[in-house]
């Protein structure tokens, strides 16, 4: 750390890559934090969660019983131990809230006063932040597995909609209509996703095992279809052809640059794809526990030098480095299923939901001193620590000697 | 960590969840803690082995697995951090929160380890919650998703304090209720109770009154002791020279009471005595006759008062206190017999022989008083006492009614007090068969009673005293026993020939009466009396001892006689059957088809004899077996078996000597004989030995061990402490129904209702019916 701060203060290194450095030290040191609390109010499971880019402030969730919270991560209070408050919170009682379980929540990328959500009751609303209303409600025929708006978008707006129908519906929110459908998958599609890198590019998975991606300026069909065996006819069966994994395809996530995507599957694999060229890259990263017959998110750490993945595992939210696909750490705290797990970039914490109600923040620990103290001072704050708390120390009683 | 620790550590944490008790044992899991006190790597060890342990499909082990993790919960912070890390799984192997790991069997210790986890789930969350994330995580994941009440083991107690807070009042309140019935009960009942007593009180003074004056004028107002009173006055300055005479006059009395009271007493002597009055009276009379100023009617009056004095005596016979007021009557006779005759040596040597406890005896004119006390006495015990009892008991139980209390007790202490008097009064009551007030028909009051022409329930009289007797014209004397049984005998006596030896005109027209009944023959005495004609000549009617008598012998030969089914033989007994043994066939009624010659009558031997005869069977008496069938038996025993004639394994019982070996020579040479043959029948391929080894050979199983009578000896048990998970399938239902569903056996069942149904087949396949199905 110091010498960093050193070849920094000398203009010897890149100023990012302290940066990349600190945060990849702390993506490394996650752990659950007991300073670091997010309100109980879901009575049921989270579905999705969603941390908003503009001030990396507020993070909405969605819960399985069609609640919507929104939460203010900010700790203000100077003090490390704090809880994150519900700002809001559209319940049961609201009139406008969804019938059943809300699968995805976004925020809008440029502002924080809207924000989408979808659900299993066939609509998909936009939401005023403000007032807590719907401005726009779409209706469609199927349950909504999943949405996504483009981070990036300026020459569009548009909302890409995966249903029950194979068709993907692509809503624009300027005129408030569905303008568009791109056809090719055969089943549910389960996740889409647009690339943080082109506006135009979307990437779709769906329960037929295939992964597409699409640039929506051509309607006739897909850009290509990611193939797990890389056009390798000899090792693909007949209708193994053409597909991303074997089984349902449920998760969808593009690196932060956009250059890579990683996808999902029932098989309990995970695979990285090049984006550009739709080329699996063949990382191993063992088995990824996935029952899910909905929606997986996961996310990837934006700003830290090896990038990282964390998707949910069982119980527990896996890390993974990206490019060798080697098994960080688990984090596990959750009690049932992990349903969702967001990054977030600006303090390198992880929030995850997981059907046991919890929304757990996973925070870095900050360490009492530096790597290079000696380790007899660690001991001393080891005795500080449990001074602290009496819970920590031993009780051994003098009748066992 | 040395090795030596580790092992310790696992053979320790081993012999810990492997003894299946439910509680840990504490000098192991002292040493535990010892050796995990030592470093961390010990703890790391001892959560190792304990997850493993926690991990084994028995629920014994685990629960002790999570009673050694609880202990070291509690103490160790680094232990704590490695559970807590692993909560989850610790949680699914505990709690079951995971619904497909359920938890293993046994069911019982299944649900302990579950409460148990639950409840140190949640004390661990009291205390260390805080400190550790990951416990508070799962005791909210507990709490709210898997939705077990925490709660439940607090609300529970809670619940439990406010239902035994209930509880209490009501009891309370039930109390109080109780008590305020109680004291208005007792309010209401005092009165009745106070009355009861006091009745019972004067009617026991009146049976047996103080000795006090104003008692004796109370008990005895009847007017034939005011009478002698008013006639002589003077009966305090009496000569001190009668008072010999009274005493004596009055101890005959008493004697003769005593001999009454016994019941015992020779009748002889009582008629003697009877008769000694009875002549001094009459000469009373004699002297009153001689100096009589009133003349006729005094002397009328005079032998009527004797003939109540003879009642008089009889009646005081029971009571003693009586006896006083009757001296004063006596006094007056006496008196008037000295004073009339100037006799005073009437010395008759009397003893005196009282018997020391009170006795007081029913007789008519004590009857209302006596059956008042029965009723009073029935009242206390069935209705007062109980009731008396129950408020004391109320009042102890709900406490704080000393005033209602102590009134109760006192209440209590004074019935059973009446009733301990009356305990002691001994009173010597009839037998009570009716309750129909009796015809007074002494001579008393003769005159005006008109009732006395409607004698209640005619001529039945179930006790005649002793001295009514000759008024009964019975013999005055019939038998020692003036007990109720005898008095019980039929009327029969009543109605035999008065011997009209008294002179009391009214048993005279009672007579008359009855002979007039006699002749009419509705009358129940008409009847009586024909009944009695007919009777046989041993059964006496004069005498009632008698027929008591050869009952009573007729009793004892009843007893050696065998009891004998009633048939036609006893129906017939000792006559001669006319028609006995003879069928008679009746000829055809039909008006001209006569069938042949038959013979009406037709005389059956058989029949003849069964209606004489009687067939008694005599079975004789079992006699247990006392032999043993002794036969030698492999392990070298002698057989137990205790069979009369033959042993169902070895034949039949002969005589054996020491060893078992027949002692006769045919039967040995037999059992030879026999255990040749069995040898013969098994061959000698079938040698256990070589079996085993053609088995072992071969690798098939050709039943050497069922020849060769070693079993093979089943594995032994690892852990002998541990309950058997795999007893619960050893049950009689699963053996049954191994034997009943066995593929063997439902084939053969199926065959033979196949076969039933092929039958039914054969047999009416030409039916419509049967041919379908």
């Amino acid at each position: 750390m110091l010498g960093f701060l050193t070849a920094r203060r000398a203009g010897l290194d890149d100023p990012l890559r302290l940066r990349r450095a600190e945060s990849t030290r702390r993506v490394l040191g996650l752990q659950l934090n007991p300073d670091r609390d997010v309100d109980r109010i879901h009575g049921n499971g989270i579905n999705t969660i969603d941390i908003e880019a503009v001030e990396g402030r507020y993070m909405l969730s969605g819960g399985a019983d069609g609640v919507i919270v929104i939460y203010d991560l900010e700790n203000f209070s100077g003090k490390l131990q704090y809880t994150c408050k519900a700002v809001c919170t559209i319940g049961r009682s609201s009139r406008y809230v969804h019938k059943f379980s809300v699968e995805t929540v976004q925020w809008y990328p440029y502002d924080t006063g809207m924000f989408v959500s979808s659900s299993f009751d066939k609509t998909m609303k936009v939401w005023d932040t403000e007032t807590l209303k719907p401005a726009e409600v779409f209706q469609f025929e199927g349950n909504v597995y999943c949405h996504h708006l483009s981070p990036i978008a300026r020459k569009h707006s548009l909302i890409a909609v995966g249903t029950t129908n194979p068709k993907i519906q692509l809503c624009d929110l300027k005129s408030g209509s569905r303008i568009h459908i791109l056809q090719g998958h055969r089943a549910e599609v389960l996740s889409v996703r647009w690339s943080p890198r082109y506006e135009h590019i979307l990437a779709t998975a769906s329960a037929d095992s295939k992964v597409k991606v699409w640039d929506v300026r051509r309607a006739s069909g897909s850009l290509f279809t990611l193939d797990q065996h890389n056009g390798d006819k000899s090792k693909a069966s007949s209708e193994a052809v053409n597909t991303a994994h074997n089984g349902r395809v449920n998760g969808l996530c593009f690196t932060g640059d956009g250059l890579y995507l990683l996808t999902t599957g029932t098989d309990d694999r995970m695979r990285l794809w090049n984006s550009a060229t739709g080329e699996n890259t063949l990382v191993n990263y063992g088995k990824v526990c996935n029952e899910s017959r909905k929606r997986l998110q996961f996310t990837v750490s934006r700003g830290c030098s090896p990038e990282f993945v964390f998707v949910p595992c069982g119980s527990s939210v896996a890390v993974y480095t990206l490019h060798t696909g080697e098994l960080v750490t688990m984090l596990r705290g959750h009690y049932n299923n992990v349903d969702c797990c967001e990054f977030h970039p600006d303090y390198q914490e992880v929030y995850s939901g997981g059907k046991d109600c919890n929304i757990l923040a996973w925070v870095p620990v900050l360490r009492p001193s530096g790597v290079e103290e000696d380790s007899d001072h660690e001991v001393k704050g080891a005795a500080g620590q449990s001074s602290v708390n009496p819970a920590f120390q031993d009780a051994w009683s003098s009748d066992e000697d | 960590m040395e090795l030596s620790q580790r092992e310790r550590l696992s053979e320790l944490v081993e012999e810990l969840t492997t003894s299946g008790q439910p509680q840990l044992n504490q000098d192991k899991m002292k040493e535990v803690k010892k050796l995990c006190k030592v470093s961390n790597d010990c703890l790391d060890h001892v959560y190792h082995s304990v997850m493993s342990q926690l991990n084994q499909e028995h629920a014994e082990i685990r629960l002790s697995a999570f009673q050694i993790a609880s202990e070291l919960f509690a103490r160790s912070h680094h232990f704590r951090m490695l559970l807590v890390d692993n909560f989850q799984e610790f949680l699914e192997l505990t709690v079951e929160t995971d619904s497909e790991q359920p938890l293993p069997p046994p069911k019982e210790v299944a649900r302990k380890l579950r409460a148990l986890a639950v409840q140190t789930v949640q004390s661990w969350q009291s205390s260390y919650g805080s400190a550790y994330k990951k416990l508070a995580l799962g005791y909210h994941f507990l709490k709210q998703v898997k939705k077990v009440d925490f709660q439940d083991i607090e609300a529970r107690t809670v619940a439990e304090r406010t239902r035994e807070e209930e509880r209490r009042r009501r009891m309370e309140r039930i109390y109080k209720e109780k008590v305020e019935t109680a004291a208005k009960e007792m309010e209401e009942s005092q009165q009745e109770i106070e009355a009861t007593l006091t009745e019972m009180e004067s009617c026991m003074r009146l049976l047996f009154p103080d000795f006090s004056p104003i008692d004796i004028q109370t008990a005895n107002s009847s007017p034939s002791n005011s009478q002698p009173a008013t006639k002589c006055p003077s009966d305090d300055e009496q000569p001190c020279c009668s008072k010999d005479l009274r005493a004596d006059g009055r101890g005959a009395k008493v004697q003769e009471r005593e001999e009454n009271t016994g019941g015992m007493g020779t009748t002889e002597e009582n008629r003697k005595t009877w008769k000694e009055k009875r002549e001094r009276e009459k000469a009373k009379k004699g002297c009153e006759g001689i100096e009589g100023k009133d003349g006729e009617k005094q002397e009328m009056h005079k032998s009527k008062e004797a003939e109540r004095r003879e009642v008089m005596e009889v009646e005081l016979e029971e009571e003693s206190e009586q006896e006083e007021s009757s001296t004063e009557e006596e006094e007056a006779d006496d008196e008037d017999f000295i004073r009339n005759s100037g006799l005073i040596s009437h010395s008759y040597s009397l003893d005196l022989n009282l018997s020391p406890g009170l006795h007081v005896k029913e007789t008519e004119d004590n009857e209302p008083v006596v059956s008042t006390v029965i009723d009073l006495h029935k009242l206390i015990t069935t209705k007062h006492l109980p009731a008396v009892q129950g408020w004391v008991q109320v009042f102890t139980k709900s406490g704080g009614e000393e005033q209602l209390l102590r009134r109760a007790l006192d209440l209590k202490r004074s019935l059973e007090a009446t009733l301990q008097k009356h305990k002691e009064l001994h009173i010597d009551y009839k037998a009570r068969v009716r309750k129909v007030m009796k015809v007074s028909s002494d001579g008393e009051d003769d005159d005006d009673d008109d009732f006395d022409e409607v004698p209640e329930k005619e001529g039945y009289e179930p006790h005649i005293p002793e001295h009514l007797r000759a008024e009964y014209g019975l013999d005055p004397s019939p038998s020692t026993s003036t007990g109720s049984v005898a008095e019980k005998k039929p009327s029969t006596k009543k109605t035999a020939a008065p011997p009209l030896s008294s002179s009391s005109y009214s048993s005279m027209r009672r007579l008359k009466q009855l002979a007039e009944e006699v002749q009419d023959p509705t009358s129940v005495v008409a009847t009586l009396h024909l009944l009695r004609e007919k009777m046989p000549p041993p059964i006496e009617s004069s005498s009632s001892s008698e027929p008591s008598s050869s009952q009573s012998s007729s009793k004892q030969t009843n007893v050696n006689a065998p009891v004998v089914p009633f048939g036609l033989d006893v129906f017939y007994w000792g006559q001669e059957q006319p028609s006995a043994g003879r069928i008679i066939k009746s000829a055809s009624q039909h008006q001209f088809w006569v069938p042949a010659e038959v013979e009406e009558e037709v005389e059956n031997e058989e029949l003849l004899a069964e209606s004489r005869s009687r067939y008694i069977s005599f079975p004789g008496s079992f006699v247990p077996v006392s032999h043993f069938c002794r036969a030698p038996l492999s392990d070298g025993k002698l057989c137990q078996r205790q069979d009369r004639f033959k042993c169902p394994f070895h034949g039949p019982i002969i005589p054996r000597d020491q060893e078992g070996r027949a002692c006769r020579q045919e039967d040995q040479e037999r059992e030879e004989q026999e255990e040749r043959r069995k040898r013969e029948q098994q061959p000698d391929w079938r040698d256990a030995e070589l079996m085993r080894d053609i088995e072992a050979a071969t690798g098939e199983d050709l039943g050497s061990d069922r020849l060769g009578g070693k079993k093979r000896k089943g594995k032994k048990k690892k852990y002998p402490h541990l309950s058997d998970l795999k007893q619960s399938t050893n049950t009689s239902r699963c053996r049954l129904e191994k034997k009943v569903f066995n593929k063997s056996s439902l084939r053969r069942v199926a065959q033979v209702m196949n076969k039933a149904d092929k039958r039914k087949h054969d047999k009416f396949s030409n039916q419509f019916n049967y041919a379908l199905n």
